[in-house]
């Protein structure tokens, strides 16, 4: 199970080819700016992202968010091996 | 207005009240319908074929994640002026499914692999938005009976041969 900092689809895609979601779904919207790598998704599904750019939609602000490679776990052994190292 | 208000609640599974409701749906679902980003103007001029394609949808929908997901589109997106009820997926087009899986879907542990036909057969539009081959598997309500069809139609969640294929440095060992 993964506590994201910021809960999406990770299905869903705009026009960008960005992931988006709306930045009220953020544990801590502050932390939500460009360029800062977050966990998006939910509970099940979650993978490293860093946020794109954020834009008016509906009643909010959207969060355009770029998957990276690999694995959640997978930067945590990466980060494992710095800290070890 | 509040004619188009009534036919978006229609369109919402929401319930008619007797009268002008105490609730409007800017509250139910957040802003007003002019704020959303209108997709009609926005939609590929493409349809899939019905009998072959397969369409890739990645986690393990339920009846609640499936509402929550379409409440957002339906928050950012309107079709035709009403909000759009919808969930994403990714149609296998022009990439097989392998690599689709590979270089989209590999955060997912489990995928839904439904064909088109069993999502349009089902009563389900796919609307061909954002960028080829996404598609959104547009919702006429978001009543529970609609959400348990959809997940019907979108059937078992498969593991995915593909998960965490992707890695930024496989450990080794």
């Amino acid at each position: 199970m993964y506590h994201v900092d910021i809960t999406a689809d990770l299905n869903d895609e705009d026009e960008t080819g960005f992931v988006w979601t709306f930045l009220d779904e953020a544990r801590e919207p502050s932390h939500i700016v460009p360029g800062a790598l977050v966990v998006a998704g939910d509970e099940d599904a979650a993978a490293i992202c860093q946020v794109v750019d954020l834009s008016r939609a509906g009643d909010g602000t959207i969060v355009h968010l770029r998957i990276l490679p690999g694995l959640v776990e997978d930067y945590q052994q990466l980060v494992q091996r710095a800290l070890a190292g | 207005m509040w004619a188009a208000m009534q036919s978006s609640r229609d369109w919402l599974g929401v319930p008619h009240a007797a009268s002008a409701p105490a609730v409007c749906l800017p509250a139910l679902y957040g802003g007003s319908v002019s704020e959303r980003i209108e997709q009609r103007t926005r939609l590929r001029a493409e349809h899939l074929p019905r009998d072959a394609t397969v369409v890739v949808r990645g986690g393990r929908d339920t009846a609640d994640k499936l509402l929550s997901h379409a409440r957002r589109t339906a928050r950012a997106w309107s079709l035709d002026g009403h909000p759009l009820l919808g969930i994403s997926v990714f149609a296998v087009l022009d990439r097989p499914l392998d690599i689709l899986l590979r270089e989209r879907f590999s955060t997912f542990r489990t995928v839904y692999l439904p064909t088109v036909e069993s999502l349009v057969g089902a009563g389900f539009e796919l609307l061909a938005t954002g960028r080829r081959p996404h598609f959104t598997v547009r919702l006429r309500s978001a009543d529970e009976v609609e959400r348990e069809r959809l997940l019907v139609a979108l059937g078992a969640a498969r593991d995915n041969p593909a998960y965490g294929q992707t890695s930024i440095w496989p450990e080794e060992g």
